[in-house]
């Protein structure tokens, strides 16, 4: 992603966990009753997401159906439909993008939103967090100084409610957290916890030498985050919107050698977008929409973005080869997700990445422009225009005009 | 000055820039005062005459030093004896 000026200290975390469940439930109402598990999407045919009905049954991620079945025979399994987790999601992201420009998804229901300025726009901190409820309505949301404070407030938030941490307030907060909240492997938090160290409170009392001794990188990294002295701030990030190619079969097609080859014919179409001129592509994602009513979903991240087919193509013919759909694909869309601009080498494309970059800052500023005469009920931006800058009477050289972007 | 891309130019939407704005020129022993302000120097003046062939204009520019440094732009409306700032 292209880095930018979008950067915030102040972040707000919006927390859906089990996410796609949520949305699975949100289509049928009727699931919230009874016992049910989300399938995960492989053919491994394991339990993903388990609701806290299944969970008190005995249910947990990660077991065969036969195991679940055995424990909880009433389980209702759902099988899924990872497109649609998406587009909730990016729908999400977008209503968030409207609130600030500052917006960094981390992953699928947990986004951060960079809130610094919006106490101009909205006045106190609790009335920036009523806007962002009304469009995250049943998220968890954390307010607090860099994302780490943020995530670990929302993660103590109930179901559509938040929990602010004022700066006064980051290190007793901090303090009383479980150890379970640091980014830890396993092997370490087995060991802090053999070591009797249970909270943040008590890591960070130690000397941060020791800590770092025993621990390494990571040791003195938790140490800071532990004792609030790493304050990472929210990264938005200004890039050309996603590039989608669909491809729709005339009857549904199961041979991966078809998929494969369809494959490589979206990123041809996706490549030649000029949308896409002047940016490699770092990430890439392609979704099917199956017979049986089911989606497929394929990801790629690119370590060194390129622009190259056979490069673009790599990770979703991996992901075809290990975890194919479960079923005969209708349609299929390639979409461009992630983009970079273009290396040094390719000035040709330059001109093109800066009028992308403009289109972006366009974009933003429409939507302010927007936002501030719904506000105020009227246009409060203006452009100057020459009139008769040839004129000896100064109030006849230049006018204002409503800015219209 | 930024150009406008996109939008029309229609007189109904143009505010002006520049308006002359009225104000009070008192002499109170031998000082000026422009809205209370005494003025503290005369650093330019001139003369402006044009449109003599519809609607004649006549105005007196006078650039001053008010009290506290503040520079202001005025000039009377010798038709009608009024005085107005304005912003060059």
């Amino acid at each position: 992603m292209v880095q930018s000026s979008l950067v915030s200290t102040n972040a707000v975390c919006c927390w859906i966990p089990l996410f796609a469940l949520r949305c699975e439930a949100a289509r049928q109402p009727d699931l919230t009753s009874q016992p049910h598990a989300l399938l995960a999407p492989e053919l491994t045919r394991r339990m993903w997401q388990v609701s806290p009905i299944a969970r008190r049954e005995g249910v947990r991620p990660g077991m065969t159906v036969g195991q679940a079945i055995g424990l909880c025979p009433t389980l209702r399994l759902l099988e899924p439909d990872p497109v649609h987790y998406e587009q909730e999601f990016s729908a999400l992201v977008a209503a968030l993008g409207s609130i600030s420009p500052a917006i960094e998804p981390v992953e699928e229901g947990k986004v951060f939103v960079g809130v610094d300025g919006l106490e101009g726009l909205y006045g106190e901190v609790e009335n920036v967090i009523a806007v962002i409820k009304e469009v995250a309505g049943g998220s968890r949301l954390g307010w607090g100084r860099g994302k780490f404070i943020a995530a670990t407030a929302a993660r103590r938030a109930k179901p559509g409610q938040a929990v602010i941490v004022r700066p006064e307030d980051e290190k007793p907060f901090l303090a009383a957290q479980s150890i379970s909240v640091l980014p830890l492997d396993p092997d370490t938090h087995r060991r802090l916890r053999l070591l009797g160290i249970k909270t943040l409170g008590k890591l960070a009392a130690l000397p941060e030498d020791a800590v770092t001794s025993q621990f390494g990188s990571e040791g003195k990294k938790i140490w800071r985050l532990a004792a609030g002295l790493t304050i990472e701030p929210v990264k938005g990030s200004v890039a050309p919107e996603p590039i989608r190619a669909t491809l729709t079969f005339y009857s549904a097609v199961a041979d991966r050698t078809m998929i494969a080859r369809a494959l490589g014919q979206l990123v041809d179409r996706a490549l030649k977008h000029p949308r896409r001129l002047g940016w490699r592509v770092q990430a890439l994602r392609s979704s099917a929409a199956l017979e049986n009513g089911a989606s497929w979903v394929a990801a790629g991240v690119l370590k060194d973005p390129s622009a190259d087919r056979e490069r673009l193509l790599a990770p979703l013919l991996l992901r075809l080869e290990q975890a194919p759909p479960l079923g005969a694909v209708e349609r299929l869309t390639l979409e461009l997700t992630g983009f970079v601009p273009g290396t040094q080498e390719l000035q040709l494309f330059a001109r093109d990445a800066a009028a992308a970059a403009r289109a972006g800052r366009r974009r933003a500023l429409r939507a302010a422009a927007t936002e501030i005469s719904t506000r105020l009920r009227r246009p409060m931006l203006y452009h100057v225009i020459e009139i008769e800058p040839w004129s000896r009477l100064p109030e006849r050289r230049y006018a204002l005009i409503d800015f219209d972007p | 000055m930024v150009t406008p891309p996109r939008t029309p130019l229609r007189p109904d939407r143009l505010r002006p820039l520049n308006a002359p704005v009225r104000v009070a020129v008192e002499s109170e022993n031998g000082k000026l005062f422009i809205d209370r302000c005494s003025v503290e120097a005369v650093l330019d003046s001139w003369q402006l005459d044009d449109e003599w062939w519809r609607h004649r204009i006549s105005r007196r520019y006078v650039e001053v030093m008010l009290e506290g440094g503040k520079r202001v732009l005025l000039f009377e409306d010798l038709t009608t004896g009024e005085w107005f700032e304005q912003t060059p």
